[in-house]
C-alpha cells in the first residue's frame, strides 16, 4: 500500500474545546463535531504526517489493536473526505 | 433624490433612492434607527424596470469578487459590496422587501465589525442584555410578552457585537410576532438562553462547545465564502467563550427570571 497524506481543507474554520475539534464547512454551514481520536487524526491532517504515523499514533495513546485503529481511521478520513473537510494524496502536497 | 441615514447596531448606512414611495417607506418601517454623522455603508434603492428573476428562497452568490455578492428573491435584486461598502437593490415597494434587504445587508456588513444578526429575541433587564435564541416557534416571542418591565431589544433578530471589551446586544428594527421595532438602545451581553418549550423552568448551563453548536443554526448568515465564513465562525467562538450559555426550558409565566437570577 502507498502512502497516502493528509491535508486541512483550507475552506473550513475549526476550533478544539477540551480537546474535542469542531469543525465548520463553508459549503453547507455544517458543524461537524469530533471525539478525542477524531481530533488527533484532523489535528495531524498536515499535509506531511503519513496516515501509518497517524494510525501508530493512535495506538499508543488509545491502546488500540494496529488493525482496529487502521480501519477506523481510513474509514474517518473517508468522511471527511466526503464532506470536503480534508483531501488526501499519495505524496506530500507541499513537496509537488 | 432623498437620503436618509440609518444606524443599526453602530453601523451607519446612507440610504438613498430617487422614489418618493420608497423614500416613505424607508422611513416608516424604520423609525427610530434614523440616525446621523457620517454614514459606513451605501444603500441604494430603486424599483426594478421589469420583471425580477424569479428566486423563491434567498440566494446569496459571488458576483465578481470575493466580498461582492449578489442577493435575490422574488421580490427583490441586489448586490452587497463588503470591501467597498456599498449595496444596491431593485425592490417592489413594500416594507417587508427592505426590511428583509436590510437584514440580510447587515448580517454581512457586521461581520467586519465582529458582529451577527442571530435568531434571537433580546431585553435589557436591570441594566444587562438577555438574548433567546431558537428557530421559529422556540418562544422568542411569548418571552418578549412575559417581559414587560424590561427593554425590548427584539422579539425576532438580534445584533451581537464583539469588539473588544464585552459582548454588547443591539436593539433592531428587525420585527417578529409582535410587529413592533426594538428600542435603539445597547448594553452588556449576561446571558446566552436556547429556548425550549417544557412544563417547568430550568436552566442548564452550557460549555462553550455545546454553545456553540446551538448556537450556529441560529445566525443569520448566507454567504458561503471560505473566508467570511471563518469570521463569523471566529466571532461566534468569542461570543460562548465570553458569555455564559445556557439551555433554558420554560413554561408560559414569568417565572423564567426567577431561574435565570438565580443560575
Amino acid at each position: 500500500m502507498p502512502e497516502t497524506y493528509l491535508t486541512q481543507s483550507p475552506r473550513v474554520a475549526w476550533r478544539v474545546y477540551d480537546g474535542e475539534a469542531v469543525v465548520l464547512s463553508p459549503d453547507d454551514s455544517t458543524l461537524n463535531t469530533l471525539n478525542s481520536v477524531g481530533t488527533l487524526i484532523w489535528e495531524s491532517a498536515d499535509g506531511m504526517t503519513p496516515v501509518s504515523a497517524i494510525v501508530a499514533r493512535i495506538c499508543e495513546e488509545f491502546a488500540v489493536d494496529p488493525e482496529r485503529a487502521g480501519r477506523d481511521t481510513l474509514a474517518f478520513i473517508a468522511t471527511l473526505r466526503v464532506r470536503g473537510l480534508v483531501t488526501v494524496s499519495e505524496t506530500i502536497p507541499q513537496a509537488r | 433624490m432623498a437620503e436618509l441615514c440609518l444606524g443599526i447596531a453602530g453601523l451607519r448606512t446612507a440610504v438613498v433612492t430617487p422614489d418618493p414611495d420608497l423614500a416613505g417607506i424607508v422611513r416608516g418601517r424604520f423609525t427610530g434607527f434614523v440616525s446621523s454623522g457620517p454614514a459606513d455603508w451605501r444603500l441604494e434603492i430603486s424599483r426594478p424596470p421589469g420583471r425580477l428573476p424569479s428566486a423563491g428562497d434567498v440566494v446569496v452568490r459571488p458576483d465578481g469578487g470575493p466580498t461582492r455578492f449578489s442577493v435575490q428573491r422574488r421580490d427583490f435584486a441586489g448586490t452587497v459590496d463588503v470591501g467597498a461598502r456599498r449595496a444596491d437593490v431593485t425592490l417592489t415597494p413594500d416594507d417587508v422587501s427592505l426590511e428583509s434587504f436590510v437584514r440580510i445587508l447587515y448580517s454581512l456588513a457586521l461581520v467586519e465589525a465582529h458582529g451577527l444578526v442571530v435568531h434571537a429575541a433580546s431585553l435589557i433587564r436591570d441594566g444587562g442584555a438577555y438574548l433567546f435564541c431558537g428557530p421559529s416557534g422556540s418562544g422568542k416571542t411569548t418571552v418578549a410578552r412575559l417581559s414587560p418591565d424590561a427593554t425590548l431589544l427584539s422579539d425576532e433578530l438580534s445584533i451581537v457585537r464583539t469588539t473588544g471589551g464585552p459582548a454588547v446586544c443591539f436593539g433592531t428594527p428587525f420585527r417578529g410576532e409582535l410587529a413592533l421595532a426594538g428600542a435603539d438602545r445597547a448594553a452588556r451581553l449576561v446571558g446566552i438562553y436556547f429556548l425550549r418549550h417544557g412544563d417547568r423552568h430550568a436552566v442548564l448551563a452550557l460549555r462553550p462547545r455545546q454553545a456553540l453548536a446551538r448556537l450556529l443554526p441560529n445566525v443569520l448568515f448566507f454567504a458561503r465564502e471560505a473566508d467570511i465564513t471563518a469570521a463569523v465562525f471566529r466571532i461566534a467562538t468569542g461570543l460562548v467563550d465570553a458569555v455564559p450559555c445556557f439551555d433554558l426550558s420554560f413554561r408560559p409565566d414569568p417565572g423564567f427570571w426567577e431561574v435565570i437570577r438565580n443560575a
